[in-house]
């Protein structure tokens, strides 16, 4: 458990670092060798328009991050109510919101993003907005679930005989009861966040250059795999940190938590 | 009257979290043959550990037997190993459980899981290595290797176990047995399926019963119904019977003996008439006075003061003594060992001597 | 009869039917089938005293607490509180529930396991009365010392308590708004015997203190005789005996009432009851139900007309109905 929370805190911290520290100015060309490799003053090297990579990679990680968290958040409350309204109201209510999960579950996430991106033009909000409209139905479905679960307990009844509404019962009771399995499904879903905006920053469809962002690090990168390997390695292995980071941080969340 | 099932000094723990919980304390209990044995307790006395502990189906780990012994007629059931003990299982021992519709598997007919049942039975009769092939001839008009591929469950069973399963299913006044053969346990209501319960187990001619609980989720008529024609059938058939529940009254109706437990421990053991006319421990008078008699405004209803101990942090010395009216200073300070008194009445308390 | 006595609670046949799914052809011809839960039940309870709804598992006794507690809406049939009527769903429920409160059965999910106990007791009394907070701890406080719970559970969550101080919790917030009418459904089968007594006791304090009517669900005979001034016992549906508890329980003159009472267990060896009791058959499926009286196929004493008309109460004895065509079988 340890060595998952130390995993994802690293990448965390590293990304708090940009707001202290960057030994570089991410977009300023020049202030090295042209692909330069790796070395003292330049710890990740630098890209062919001389900027310092460990800069640009420092600048890039927290809008990752922001963006994976920002995702599963807004899907998690997003299809946490949907869900539970779906389940507790029963009837007519549930069957059309379930088949609109179902329908917005079916579209091709990359597909759906792409389209969406090329309607409002690039960019990491647009992105993130994108990721947000497709990401929450497995939360709903999940939600549902619980919710059914939740609502067929005595204390839900009991409720009522307390003089709730139906809307209170939903968020005093029934959320309260649901959240904990949601959390420990949103926490492993982060990273495939990171992992689902990184491809599709690589796709160009976030942000636009000179910005560093690590997908499109990788992309314009690529042609140098062999001349200045370091150049498209490195983003890639830092975004692979942060998946397996917040991977385990969630298995090691769950274990802990159902263990309870 | 020899003793069928002799358990000495039986210890089991579970495995915890917080260290290991002891479910059944130095146990002592001895059941003869042709007797009605009930086994009364509130949850987490042990009882239950008891009796899987008898039939070795305790899941061990979490579970442990710390020490004691269980002498099955002439054999150590405790010293037995899995292949071992499966020989005794299902043949001499039997034991039917408290929730009707998982204790049959519900993916197979009624019929054809009675009918492995018999099968089993017969197979196993004639010892591991040999079958005998006439005797299996005669008897079902099937050669032993037919036989043992059909006691594999799935295959229709043959026309002539039928009839066998038929007499059995009758046997526990199961209506249209025909039709019930068919059936599939999900089919059949709480009762019906305890009685088929009843049917597989006592088809093996068991020697010895273990019941669990075997009425508490049925319904008070089909209760009836049922203790009744376990009481019968066990008269016919000379089986002993070791039975586990929490249900003084069910108990009074049904046993010879009766064994009181209380956190793990035997509190008394005595006849079933003696019991309720001569309770000896407070626990089991405290028992009895909780049970509601008499009408509203008519009627004393005593409850026992405080809580069941946590088997984690038990008290030193009697673990009664903290609810207990009649606590003396020697009771926090020693635990009392169960002796017997008149009438093979058997009792741990402080407030009866020695008997020699 | 005392004329002091008032009637707070009256259901005149009332009906709860559960539809039975049509399958997915929506097109089918046949008929709508329905689970007939409740089927025509006329009950009264008197202010003060308990009224005890025995019977076994599909009689629809436990629909009709929910029935009774506005949970679900009445197919048919009316249902009058302090002598208004309340069928209709229109009327407003949070009203009716600062007079009528639920226990449940199962103390495992009475309460919300994220909720402390004194959050769980002040729901009703926040929800239904409006109370300020001050008011409202001081209240629960109070429910806490009742059910015999010292103050310091009021902090506490479910998880802490046992299963009979979780059921002395769901006691408290039934009685924290002094309600008059307590539906208890099953109050203390999920409980050990020792706890049972105790919670049967303070129930029945609590009741003398507070003057609190009790409808007591429950299918352990010994119990009702215990707690109630009227039994009502419950088959299929329908009430098929009604009267003082006493006459009920020593003198029952419905063939179903006797075979359940005589298969009650009762703690004698010298007396063994079980062993006697003859009765056969199993409960009728309640979508399709014996046409005539729902018990004939298993009464020993059915004859023609019992297969074809079911029998309504009638009066043998002051207080004392049964529903059966040849009650006098039974004398």
């Amino acid at each position: 458990m340890a060595v998952y929370v130390a995993a994802a805190v690293v990448v965390l911290v590293a990304s708090l670092l940009n707001i202290t520290v960057t030994p570089y100015d991410p977009l300023l060309q020049n202030v090295g060798p042209s692909l330069g490799g790796p070395s003292l003053t330049h710890l990740f090297g630098t890209d062919f328009l001389g900027r310092d990579v460990f800069s640009r990679v420092v600048w890039s990680l927290p809008n990752d991050l922001f963006v994976s968290f920002a995702v599963v958040a807004v899907a998690l409350v997003a299809g946490a109510i949907i869900g539970a309204v779906a389940a507790f109201r029963g009837g007519l209510l549930d069957e059309l919101l379930m088949r609109f999960t179902d329908v917005i579950f079916s579209l091709p996430a990359l597909v759906i993003a792409m389209v969406i991106s090329v309607a409002l033009g690039p960019g990491l909000n647009h992105m993130m907005f994108a990721l947000m409209v497709i990401w929450w139905p497995p939360y709903a479905r999940v939600a549902r679930g619980e919710a059914l679960r939740v609502s067929h307990q005595n204390y839900v009844e009991a409720a009522r005989f307390a003089g709730q509404r139906t809307l209170g019962i939903i968020f005093k009771h029934v959320l309260p009861n649901i959240s904990l399995t949601l959390l420990i499904y949103a926490t492993l879903d982060v990273a495939t966040v990171v992992l689902t905006y990184a491809g599709l920053s690589y796709l160009g469809l976030s942000v636009r250059p000179p910005q560093p962002d690590l997908g499109e690090m990788i992309s314009t990168s690529q042609d140098y795999l062999i001349t200045a390997p370091w150049l498209p390695i490195i983003p890639g292995l830092v975004i692979a940190i942060a998946v397996v980071g917040f991977s385990l941080l969630g298995d090691g969340l769950r274990d802990a938590l159902e263990g309870s | 009257m020899a003793a069928l099932l002799t358990i000495q000094d039986l210890t089991v723990a579970y495995e915890s979290r917080s260290g290991p919980i002891t479910a059944v304390d130095h146990v002592n209990l001895e059941l003869h043959q042709d007797e009605f044995l009930a086994v009364v307790g509130e949850s987490g006395c042990g009882k239950s550990t008891l009796g899987l502990s008898v039939i070795g189906l305790l899941p061990k780990p979490p579970a442990r037997i710390v020490q004691g012994s269980i002498q099955y007629k002439d054999t150590d059931l405790l010293r037995l190993n899995g292949n071992k003990i499966r020989e005794y299982r299902g043949t001499e021992i039997a034991m039917i459980f408290q929730e009707p519709l998982t204790s049959l598997s519900p993916v197979y007919r009624v019929g054809d899981q009675i009918a492995e049942a018999i099968l089993i039975r017969e197979l196993r009769k004639r010892g591991q290595s040999t079958i005998d092939s006439e005797f299996m001839q005669r008897t079902y008009k099937r050669s032993a290797r037919q036989l043992k591929r059909t006691a594999r469950v799935g295959h229709r069973i043959p026309s002539d176990l039928s009839e066998e399963v038929i007499r059995y299913l009758k046997l526990v006044r199961i209506a249209d047995p025909e039709q019930v053969l068919d059936r599939y346990p999900f089919e059949l209501s709480g009762g019906m399926t305890q009685r088929v319960m009843i049917a597989m187990a006592l088809s093996q001619e068991p020697a010895l019963l273990l019941a669990d609980e075997p009425t508490t989720a049925l319904d008070v008529t089909t209760q009836a119904q049922v203790l009744k024609l376990m009481k019968e059938l066990i008269r016919k058939v000379r089986t002993s019977v070791l039975l586990v529940t929490h249900d003084l009254a069910v108990a009074s109706q049904v046993a010879d003996r009766v064994v009181v437990m209380y956190a793990g421990e035997i509190v008394e053991d005595a006849d079933v008439i003696d019991l309720f006319s001569n309770p000896m421990h407070p626990y089991t008078s405290g028992l009895l006075s909780c049970i509601p008699s008499g009408y509203k405004d008519d009627s004393e209803l005593t409850p026992i003061s405080g809580s069941l101990p946590d088997l984690r942090s038990l008290p030193i010395g009697c673990r009664f003594a903290p609810r207990c009216p009649h606590a003396m200073a020697i009771c926090s300070k020693q635990n009392p060992s169960l002796i017997q008194q008149d009438n093979n009445h058997k009792v741990s308390c402080h407030l009866y001597g020695q008997q020699n | 009869m005392d004329s002091k006595t008032e009637t707070i609670l009256r259901t005149e046949d009332l009906r709860k039917y559960f539809p039975v799914r049509k399958g997915l052809n929506p097109f089918s011809r046949r008929e709508q089938r329905f689970i007939k839960a409740v089927d025509g039940v006329s009950i009264s309870v008197q202010k003060g005293k308990t009224a005890a709804i025995v019977g076994e598992s599909g009689c629809g006794k436990t629909t009709l607490a929910r029935t009774i507690g506005l949970m679900t809406p009445a197919t048919g049939g009316k249902l009058y509180f302090d002598e208004k009527e309340i069928t209709e769903a229109k009327i407003d429920r949070n009203q009716i529930y600062r007079n009528m409160q639920m226990v449940y059965q199962d103390p495992e999910s009475s309460l919300d396991p994220r909720m402390k106990v004194a959050a769980s007791i002040g729901e009703p009394l926040y929800g239904l009365m409006r109370w300020d907070k001050h008011v409202v701890n001081e209240a629960v406080d109070r429910s806490l010392q009742l059910v015999g719970l010292s103050a310091d559970f009021a902090d506490r969550l479910p998880k802490q308590l046992s299963g009979g101080q979780k059921q002395r919790v769901a006691i408290a917030r039934a009685i924290a708004i002094q309600p008059s009418l307590v539906i208890l459904d099953e109050p203390t089968s999920a409980l050990d015997a020792s706890v049972q007594a105790q919670i049967l006791k303070l129930l029945l304090k609590l009741q003398n203190e507070f003057k609190l009517t009790y409808v007591l669900i429950t299918h352990n005979i010994a119990v009702a005789r215990y707690m109630a001034d009227f039994v009502a016992v419950m088959y299929a549906g329908n009430i098929v005996e009604y009267g003082p508890t006493r006459t009920v329980i020593s003198r029952p003159r419905h063939p179903y009432t006797i075979a359940l009472i005589s298969s009650a267990p009762i703690p004698d060896p010298k007396t063994r009851n079980l062993l006697q009791t003859e009765i056969r058959g199993e409960v009728p499926s309640a979508i399709d139900p014996p046409l005539g009286c729902k018990f004939n196929p298993r009464c020993p004493f059915a004859e023609g007309i019992c297969t074809s008309s079911n029998p309504p109460l009638q009066e043998i004895s002051p207080e004392h109905f049964v529903a059966c065509h040849f009650v006098n079988k039974t004398a």
